[in-house]
């Protein structure tokens, strides 16, 4: 398995060398829209602070979601779509290997790819700037990390299972455009959830959309403090990763026998 | 020796919505959507013993690739059953799916934008195939299918002949007794195609592969196939050797002619007649049939007798093998 | 004498574009083509519809999420805002309806090479990639953007001037033109840049930017908005016109803006294609 992998990540990196131009350009989109929202919350915040949110304070938010939304953000619900309208899946059934690690390997490669990006940037930034510097955590980092690895493959069963919709709607992706656009706010990304009115936040924290996104980027701003916030945390993300690999299992066995009906 | 594909009855039937034109239509549809079966393949019974190169031969629509896809395990038959390589295909899971390849009709296994090579290198880790293996085999496979140096090209850069035999290569390189080929000809040049066909019975003589084909061409079949089975409707209409089918079907042969100018103005429908059967006739273009037997010599009478400017000779029109074979009662076996 | 002259102006003006007449009857040909076709597809109308009613809701929804921890942006006040962000989604109507089919397809034209089938055309290469495709139900956003705008004015208790609806009208046909003109260069870039499939991603991206008074954004992002990426021209001062805050010399300034960008544009333009036409000869 682990050769299958390291021969999908390898096939995916090449691919994604050619489209050094256009990776560049998603990576620049990945930056201004935290970019955008920092400069109002800036603005905003002036020389006081915003529940409980200054200037630096946003600041060090901001590079964080950039960081953590390119660790975890998943695509996948497009390309499902695109291999089943196009008939791109049919070979991909007729081989011995699950389509959803060819998946998995293209998003590893192109995150590896971004994500190095981005931590150097920051860490240039750091250099100058010394609002967006993090205090040296290594343990802290090292739970961040944990967080993260389990918001990406929440996210990756998300949008894999909302790709897989493409078997009986077309539309899918408008689909995953709604949730996306649910999670701007639900999930942290254009404000910390503290700045949410009461009750929103509550929702997001009942949900996944916590678990995707605000969580580990509090853990890593350090706003996440104590044993027990960061358990229930943590929880909190392998349950609704749970949820999500048993929709994603539905969705797969039953469009698979749906595909098998029809055919591609 | 059994057989290693068995269709038994095999059926496919689809559901299609149907859904009337207009808002009160696309209301209706809706909320009471309606649903009309379409029988693709109907009671298709057939046995390929391992080693054969077998062509499904048929129009478009004809359900050729529909029974393709049921023994590669992609759809589920609706009725019947259907046996390859000692599995169902459609639960055969991983182990089947090493026991065949399959190349469909869009060919798109190839990563568009590397060199074919690296689809290469992807297809051994998925099939695991062994590293001295894998060299031999790409290297026997590349010189049959002289295919040099365009391994090192991006794909998009290959002309469409240089991708289908690539395409053969990727299907090949974990060697499955089965292959399943969709139209394998279409669209390409005379050359690829004549490469193609040759490629496909080495391989055979060599490794006893056992090669399934759709398609619609007549000369596949000739060049190819000691088997053919011919499918129209869903329904299979014949199935044997393919001289018995020519010998008992294909008995014409159509002329086709541009007549030059000038004197070529006052040849007239008669005149043609006389040669044989006139099919169509607007000038400068006519089509005459005739007997199969008689097309050299009656092709040799016609360009001494009239102010010929071109002339080939063609087998009939596929749809009209097959109406032929339709109209005769639908005989199957020899 | 003097009508002579007028034509030959009107035919250098026509020149500048090398459009003959027939160029329009070959566009509103391409037109009622895709209308014909996506007539068909009632649900694409309402699913346009509903996209951008849903974007809007987010809009509105992000900006009352700003001011529920503040009073104003930029000193700007919130229904202020609104009006802009109608006249950001009218904009955003018609750069979706008319620049994005006919441009988003360039870069894979450039790739396959079937741009030489463009440019064998008796039309100005620039124009016909611009306009070839409309995707009416785009349309929509521009209506929908104008009533939010018109709204936002009602709840201002505002009622613009003739004088400002003319300047409202001259700085969004400027600020059209300023977007043309990013989009062309953005067009450009396809030409060096060609696996560059996602250039629309980047002009999203920044764009996003426009949604925002540009008095609200700190110094370094201001200055981008205003003289390298000019988006600030483009929202910003056709809002202000409507709300009555455009000073004059402002509004002139952003006619110049758009001569300028528009020209700089082009010339990019005519570079790439010349050293496209010079590549694959």
């Amino acid at each position: 398995m682990i050769r299958r992998y390291a021969a999908l990540i390898r096939n995916a990196w090449l691919v994604d060398l050619q489209y050094r131009a256009s990776i560049v350009l998603w990576l620049l989109w990945g930056v201004t829209e935290p970019a955008i929202a920092l400069g109002i919350w800036w603005a905003i915040a002036g020389d006081g602070s915003v529940a409980g949110y200054a200037r630096a304070d946003f600041a060090r938010y901001f590079f964080a979601v950039m960081l953590i939304n390119q660790l975890t953000i998943a695509w996948d619900s497009w390309y499902l779509d695109r291999w089943i309208r196009d008939g791109e899946l049919n070979f991909r059934l007729a081989r011995p290997l699950h389509p959803a690690h060819e998946a998995v390997a293209e998003n590893l490669a192109y995150k590896a790819r971004t994500a190095s990006v981005i931590l150097v940037v920051w860490l240039v930034v750091a250099v100058a700037w010394p609002a967006v510097r993090l205090p040296f955590a290594p343990g802290r980092w090292a739970i961040t990390a944990v967080a993260v690895v389990l918001a990406a493959a929440m996210r990756f069963f998300i949008s894999f299972t909302t790709g897989l919709l493409a078997f009986w709607t077309t539309r899918a992706t408008a689909i995953m455009e709604l949730h996306a656009g649910v999670s701007l706010f639900l999930a942290g990304r254009i404000a910390p959830l503290a700045l949410l009115p009461p009750a929103v936040a509550g929702i997001a924290g009942v949900l996944w959309f916590r678990s995707m996104l605000a969580f580990p980027v509090d853990l890593l701003t350090g706003t996440v403090q104590g044993t027990d916030a960061i358990l229930r945390g943590l929880g909190g993300q392998i349950v609704w990763l749970g949820v999500w690999i048993l929709a994603y299992r539905v969705a797969w066995s039953r469009g698979i026998r749906k595909y098998g009906a029809v055919g591609g | 020796m059994s057989s290693i594909v068995t269709a038994e009855r095999l059926s496919k039937t689809f559901q299609v919505k149907v859904r009337d034109p207009g808002l009160r239509g696309a209301l209706r549809a809706l909320f009471r959507p309606h649903y009309r079966d379409v029988l693709a393949v109907r009671d298709v019974t057939f046995g390929i013993d391992p080693g054969e190169i077998v062509a499904f031969l048929g129009p478009n629509g004809a359900g050729k690739t529909t029974t393709l896809k049921m023994l590669a395990g992609l759809l589920y038959p609706t009725g019947g059953r259907v046996e390859v390589a000692g599995f169902i295909p459609w639960t055969g899971g991983p182990a089947f799916k090493r026991r065949i390849a399959l190349v469909l009709g869009n060919r798109q296994q190839l990563v568009w934008d590397l060199p074919p090579e690296e689809t290469f290198l992807l297809n051994r880790a998925i099939y695991d195939v062994g590293d001295g293996d894998y060299r031999e085999r790409l290297a026997e496979l590349v010189a049959l299918l002289e295919l040099g140096d365009v391994l090192q090209k991006p794909v998009r850069q290959l002309s469409l002949g240089e991708r289908m035999k690539c395409e053969l290569v990727a299907s090949l390189l974990h060697r499955p007794p089965l292959l399943f080929l969709d139209e394998p000809t279409l669209g390409l040049d005379v050359t690829a195609q004549d490469a193609i066909r040759r490629f496909l019975i080495e391989y055979r003589d060599r490794h006893g592969a056992t090669v399934l084909l759709t398609s619609h061409y007549m000369q596949d079949v000739t060049a190819l196939a000691s088997r053919v089975l011919m499918i129209n409707r869903g329904r299979l209409l014949y199935d044997g050797a393919l001289e018995a089918l020519v010998a008992r079907i294909a008995r014409t042969k159509r002329i086709e002619l541009v007549l030059g100018g000038g004197d070529g103005n006052r040849v007239t429908a008669e005149a043609l007649a006389a040669f044989g059967e006139v099919k169509s006739f607007h000038f400068p273009n006519a089509v005459l049939e005739v007997r199969r037997e008689d097309a050299p010599a009656m092709s040799a009478r016609l360009l001494a007798a009239l102010p010929v400017a071109d002339l080939s000779i063609e087998d009939p029109p596929i749809e009209e093998v097959i109406r032929l074979a339709f109209a005769r009662g639908g005989e199957e076996d020899e | 004498m003097e009508q002579w002259a007028d034509e030959t102006n009107a035919a250098n003006l026509v020149m500048m574009f090398r459009v003959p007449t027939s160029a329009f009857r070959l566009l509103s040909a391409f037109w009622r083509l895709n209308v014909a076709e996506e007539l068909q597809y009632r649900a694409n109308f309402i699913a346009s519809v509903l996209g951008t009613v849903f974007n809007l809701a987010t809009a509105l929804l992000t900006l009352s999420l700003f001011f529920h921890h503040t009073t104003t942006l930029g000193g700007w006040d919130y229904w202020e805002i609104v009006v802009l962000l109608g006249v950001f989604n009218a904009l955003t109507g018609v750069i979706e309806a008319v620049l994005r089919p006919g441009i988003g397809q360039l870069a894979g034209e450039v790739r396959s090479g079937e741009l030489d089938l463009v440019l064998v055309k008796p039309v100005d290469a620039q124009g016909f990639v611009s306009f070839r495709q409309l995707d009416i139900w785009r349309l929509t956003d521009i209506v929908l953007g104008l009533g939010l705008a018109g709204y936002a004015l009602f709840r201002l208790g505002h009622t613009p001037s003739l004088a400002q609806l003319m300047a409202f009208g001259l700085t969004i046909a400027a600020a059209a033109v300023v977007v043309y003109a990013i989009w062309v260069v953005l067009m450009s870039l396809a030409f060096w840049f060609v696996s560059v499939e996602n250039i629309a991603v980047l002009f999203d991206a920044v764009y996003e930017g426009a949604r925002y008074p540009v008095s609200a954004y700190p110094g370094a992002l201001r200055f981008l908005f205003v003289y390298l990426i000019p988006i600030a021209w483009t929202t910003t001062i056709p809002a202000s016109a409507l709300t009555g805050r455009l000073r004059p010399e402002i509004g002139l300034a952003a006619a110049a803006v758009a001569g300028v960008a528009f020209g700089l544009a082009r010339a990019l333009w005519r570079t790439a294609l010349r050293r496209y036409a010079g590549a694959s000869g």
